[in-house]
């Protein structure tokens, strides 16, 4: 049974078509990750997919209900959450970023501080907790993003490219906490060029190659 | 008050008296102040939410007469605070649209005028401080879930220190204006006299002393508001 599914779905910019896909039908609970070459449209996908972007054509079911991109519905927006390749943190404070989601879903305060904490310990990011997020790393910014996402438990994770530009510390640490999400019963996509991130277990592939997604039958790296 | 000599040999004693004046507690210097103060606190307290609020949805949002609108707001910072003044005087007298109303030389017509002067500057800076904002972190708020109201919120406390430059710019523009605030207050001593309009009369006078102590009271306000601007200036860009 699949949880998420979008068919003929198109998207151009300008005189450049990007994708066109038929069917992408996304499992519940099963990790996905996408590979394809710069430029092919992995992150549009996945910003369309979050809603970020509208697609030219296309129409969406999640479970058995249906919904487009005009507007993209707020409940659709409560089980998807995107990442950044380069998290955005707020000028706020660690702790507060990971509150954020749980704020806007009105989250009472002892559940939302209970809910930080295990996210904090998760991400192990207590030694963070008294720095600015704009004076982080770039593998820190990376884990608290992930903490905000986690601490959601959302149905459907959206990453782009969660592991480029990482030093080597954070990268195995991030996919650390990425082994984490796909063992969980979220359903995951993550666009990826990193064989580690690709070759973690349970992981399906997809490719999109000629503007199509196609199950990929071998790893392949960019 | 004491009379003080227009030879310029003597601005060194007008100065002392200046500094006697403000140091004694004057009591029509200081309600000068006062008036100056309160007319610029009340008008500013009108103008951020509502100057902040026409940015945001102008930075924000695509809707008809958008542009039109940026454009005009954009011109009306170059507007002159004395044909603000002309306008309002002309609205506000007996003849006028508002004559019905009575607010001609008074406070309340002081600080309509220095709303309206402040607002273009307000749109203005935060409109562009709004825009200047990453892409991201909208779409994060976005991500995240959150409503429009907190998406709005989210993005005014990420450029807090570029809209604090608009509120300092829009306050010193309204404290040391006073084209508007001579018209449509009429410089009545203790009720719509501040320190502009005073510093304008007494000089005219040749009662340098008030004239030179409200200057600096003027000059001191203009100072520590251009401080706060450059440090927040200096934040919003890090």
């Amino acid at each position: 049974m699949s949880l998420l599914t979008v068919t003929a779905l198109s998207k151009s910019f300008g005189e450049r078509r990007l994708l066109s896909i038929d069917t992408l039908a996304l499992d519940s609970g099963q990790s996905y990750v996408l590979t394809g070459e710069n430029g092919s449209g992995k992150s549009t996908l996945l910003r369309i997919l979050a809603g970020l972007e509208a697609p030219d054509r296309g129409c969406g079911r999640y479970g058995e209900r249906p919904f487009d991109w005009h507007p993209y519905p707020g409940w659709l927006r409560r089980q998807i959450i995107y990442v950044h390749q380069h998290p955005y943190l707020f000028h706020t404070s660690v702790a507060e970023n990971i509150a954020y989601g749980l704020r806007a879903r009105g989250v009472d305060r002892g559940e939302r501080e209970r809910l930080v904490a295990a996210a904090i310990a998760w991400a192990r990011l207590a030694h963070l907790l008294g720095t600015p997020p704009q004076k982080l790393s770039g593998g820190e910014r990376q884990r608290v993003a992930l903490a905000r996402a986690w601490v959601l438990a959302p149905q459907v994770l959206l990453l782009d490219e969660p592991t480029a530009n990482l030093d080597a510390e954070s990268r195995l640490q991030t996919i650390d906490l990425l082994r984490g999400f796909v063992a969980a019963q979220t359903t995951a996509v993550i666009a990826c060029h990193d064989r580690d991130v690709i070759e973690l277990p349970d992981m399906q592939r997809l490719q999109v190659v000629d503007r199509q997604i196609r199950l990929a039958p071998e790893p392949r790296c960019g | 008050m004491r009379r003080i000599s227009k030879r310029p040999l003597e601005l060194l004693d007008a100065t002392q008296a200046a500094l006697h004046l403000l140091l004694s507690g004057d009591a029509d210097l200081w309600r000068i102040v006062g008036v100056s103060l309160s007319v610029t606190l009340r008008a500013m307290l009108i103008a951020m939410p509502l100057g902040i609020s026409v940015g945001y949805l102008l930075a924000s949002a695509r809707f008809p007469g958008r542009r039109p609108l940026i454009v005009v707001t954009q011109g009306l910072l170059a507007s002159p605070t004395v044909v603000v003044g002309l306008i309002l005087y002309l609205l506000l007298s007996r003849q006028g649209v508002f004559g019905q109303l009575h607010l001609l030389f008074t406070q309340t017509a002081m600080v309509i005028g220095q709303v309206l002067i402040a607002l273009p500057a307000l749109i203005a800076f935060s409109l562009s401080a709004i825009q200047g904002a990453d892409p991201r972190a909208r779409e994060t708020a976005v991500a995240l879930g959150a409503s429009v109201p907190r998406i709005a919120w989210t993005m005014l406390v990420e450029v807090r220190f570029a809209l604090m430059v608009a509120v300092c710019n829009a306050f010193g523009r309204v404290i040391s204006e006073i084209g508007c605030s001579l018209m449509v207050g009429g410089n009545i001593a203790g009720v719509t006299r501040n320190m502009p309009t005073a510093i304008a009369l007494e000089t005219s006078k040749g009662d340098f002393a008030q004239g030179i102590a409200l200057g600096i009271v003027l000059l001191v306000v203009a100072l520590s508001i251009n401080s706060a601007f450059a440090f927040f200036q200096g934040e919003s860009r890090r």
